[in-house]
């Protein structure tokens, strides 16, 4: 049965998550005029590596990116898996924690941070463990739960905008592309990059259709354009780039006298909370996916439990958010090889399984 | 399958016991543990700031206010030593307008207004007023004359209440903004207790990078309203003909650069209705004078603008295609002052009310 629409669904939430919270920032703080370039350009490579990848993965039928790797040789198969896991579960690090940060930042201000940790790990070990099935249909359910508050907030957002700071279009840095292998430009990647590994590993378990999911990633480039675009409008470039979190602060300025609720960031922020907890879900499954296929000895309990414990100290270990900023840049190099090395390899050895087949009929 | 659910039992009981204790419900106060202040004032004197909230009190049956003070080193510091003597806690999430002492706002808003953005304890669409004159005097008013929970002063500016098209309204993530823009300054509306109204408006501060530099009178500031398509409903008197309500107000810019001096030519476009005539005026006569009118007044407040190197209207906003990053850097002081400016007002009387002649 095709289950394309629970994939975009989940698609598009674990982006939606992603890209409000330091993707703006960064990009702002990678240029000062022509911000489109940028995330023109990001979502250009975004797009072509989600077509690569997905182009691999369809000549091998409902097998995941382990079986692939496996059936080339073991060795090779723990030596590209590997880095992934790592990467993976560095993201789940750096998230727990910003979010977390977020959290008690935004909302609740006296409540100790480890305790909010502790409850999204948790929360996240538990819907990892129902497994990925039950995973993709809350991700339909929340996506029809909050997606209309979203776009609610979306046209609110553009109260403030003042039009004029569209201008300049363009100067030499961001025509040249001089921007692009600086510090905040690269971070800005995560959000391009977070999410699309999960394509590979649930062929066996959730088919879908490759073109439907990439036609779906055009829906993501409004909300890439809005995200930097609605803080510029606002407050113009100088002063959108002394702010740690430009969309939420745009979001604060929205004024409705007719709404009782006094501050709209808030359903914005629990909406958006809700769609991370789903991308970590996930990123927790294909951890413990890799971790059983590597030990297969391991109970799948186990693994999960494991794996939930060592992250949650983990996370607790971090003092303070440089070194957050600090495992961010580390985890630079991990993202560049899972963004680029995984898709061009499943690409390749699908060309190869491809011509073996012409080979032997 | 047992197994699994031997794991997951454990596992829900926590997350659930966790999410009954700890749903954002640590070392939280009650509502009626908070105190929820709707104004605060503002005012810096030799180097201690004094501060005042004014807190709706709902005792049965009726509604009251208080106000408490305090003086010290920092704003926030001196807010919490507020707290610490009174019996509930201070949260500033709904605090509704600001009120600066002017003393305050000629020395200068930007640490102030830097710090509120920072702290996110106060909404950054909170309003700003100037108070002219002492806070003390404008807080005793306000409680004296509450009738409704000490909201006034906000239903003051609300835009779906009492507000008026002579009152500028601005909030503090503008003024945030206008710190750190090349080409914005902001207006803020200057208030003082009233003779017979609670509040009363006597005109708007011009701020430059935070300091207040000038002030500008409510005529003047209507035109500034005007400016940013905010006029309509204002009323104008012209000559000692007419008076006449805006029904809708545009503006058109054009804006060029000639011999490396910036040109604007502005157009508003207005639709009036007329509301009272004294003696028999034509209507063409109203137009003519109403065109005339605004538009010497618009000249002699930018003239007084561009003497103080402020722009509150924005006007280098329509210079940002024509002019590099670092020519706008300098808007204020090298191309603002020798900015020429052609203001042309074309207005269209609407109608003339339910009477069908202009006379008596």
């Amino acid at each position: 049965m095709d289950k394309s629409s629970q994939v975009i669904a989940m698609y598009l939430l674990v982006h939606i998550g992603l890209i409000f919270f330091t993707y703006p920032a960064d990009v702002i703080a990678s240029l000062s005029v022509g911000h489109w370039s940028a995330i023109l350009l990001g979502f250009a490579c975004h797009f072509t590596l989600l077509g690569i990848y997905t182009k691999g993965l369809s000549r091998f039928a409902s097998q995941n990116l382990i079986d692939i790797f496996r059936g080339t040789g073991k060795a090779f198969a723990v030596v590209l898996l590997f880095p992934v896991m790592a990467y993976l579960f560095m993201t789940m690090v750096v998230t727990v924690r910003v979010y977390a940060e977020i959290i008690t930042v935004v909302f609740i201000g006296n409540t100790p941070i480890w305790s909010v940790m502790l409850l999204v790990v948790a929360v996240c070990a538990l819907i990892s463990s129902f497994g990925v099935e039950s995973l993709f249909r809350t991700g339909v359910l929340v996506a029809i739960l909050f997606l209309p508050l979203l776009l609610a907030v979306f046209i609110l957002s553009f109260q403030n905008a003042d039009w004029r700071y569209l201008l300049p279009l363009i100067d030499e840095r961001s025509a040249s592309f001089s921007y692009v292998f600086r510090r905040p430009y690269l971070l800005s990647q995560f959000a391009f990059a977070g999410g699309f590994v999960f394509l590979g590993f649930i062929p066996s378990y959730i088919p879908y259709e490759r073109r439907k999911v990439v036609r779906a990633s055009f829906l993501l480039l409004p909300l890439f354009l809005i995200s930097v675009y609605i803080p510029l409008l606002t407050f113009g470039e100088d002063t959108a780039a002394r702010f740690q979190f430009p969309f939420i602060m745009a979001v604060d300025t929205v004024d409705v006298s007719w709404l009782m609720f006094d501050r709209v960031t808030v359903f914005f922020m629990i909406s958006l909370i809700c769609f991370v907890l789903l991308y970590l879900s996930l990123a927790m499954w294909k951890t413990v996916l890799l971790l059983r296929s590597g030990i297969p000895l391991i109970r799948p309990v186990q693994a999960n439990a494991s794996l939930a414990a060592v992250l949650y100290i983990v996370c607790a270990l971090i003092p303070d958010w440089e070194s957050v900023e600090r495992l961010l840049g580390w985890n630079l190099f991990l993202l560049a090889y899972v963004t680029m090395v995984i898709p061009l390899v499943t690409f390749l050895l699908g060309l190869r399984r491809e011509r073996m087949g012409a080979a032997r009929p | 399958m047992i197994r699994n659910l031997m794991y997951r039992i454990p596992l829900l009981l926590i997350t659930v016991s966790a999410a009954v204790t700890l749903s954002g419900c640590w070392n939280i106060k009650d509502i009626n543990h908070r105190s929820l202040p709707v104004i605060m004032g503002l005012q810096h004197k030799n180097g201690v700031f004094q501060v005042w909230l004014l807190l709706p009190e709902a005792s049965e049956g009726r509604s009251n206010v208080r106000v408490v003070s305090d003086a010290g080193k920092t704003i926030e510091g001196t807010i919490d030593r507020i707290g610490k003597n009174m019996e509930t806690r201070v949260d500033l999430l709904h605090l509704k307008v600001i009120v600066f002492g002017q003393a305050l706002a000629e020395k200068g808003l930007g640490d102030t207004v830097s710090g509120f953005m920072r702290a996110r304890d106060i909404p950054a669409k909170t309003l700003a007023a100037i108070c002219d004159g002492e806070l003390e005097p404008l807080f005793d008013r306000l409680k004296s004359s509450t009738s409704n929970n000490g909201i006034e002063a906000y239903n003051y500016f609300e835009k779906n209440a009492g507000w008026t098209p002579q009152v500028a309204q601005t909030r503090i993530w503008q003024i945030y903004r206008s710190l750190h823009s090349y080409t914005r300054d902001v207006a803020i509306p200057i208030i003082k207790p009233g003779r017979t109204t609670t509040l009363e408006s006597t005109g708007s501060a011009v701020i430059k990078n935070g300091r207040m530099v000038a002030r500008i009178t409510p005529d003047e500031t209507l035109l500034y309203n005007l400016f940013n398509g905010q006029g309509a409903q204002g009323r104008i008197e012209v000559m000692d003909h007419a008076a006449v309500q805006i029904l809708t107000d545009r503006m058109t810019h054009q804006s060029a650069l000639k011999e490396g001096k910036a040109v604007l030519n502005s157009r508003l476009h207005l639709k009036v209705t007329v509301l009272e005539t004294i003696s028999s005026p034509t209507s063409d006569r109203i137009r003519q004078e109403l065109n005339e009118l605004l538009t010497t007044r618009f000249q002699r407040m930018f003239r007084e603008l561009q003497r103080e190197e402020a722009d509150i209207l924005g006007v280098g906003q329509f210079f940002r295609a024509r002019m590099s990053r670092e020519d706008l850097r300098d808007w204020r002081s090298d191309h603002y002052p020798h900015l020429l400016i052609n203001f042309r007002v074309d207005s269209i009387i609407e109608n003339v009310g339910l009477l069908n002649t202009m006379g008596p």
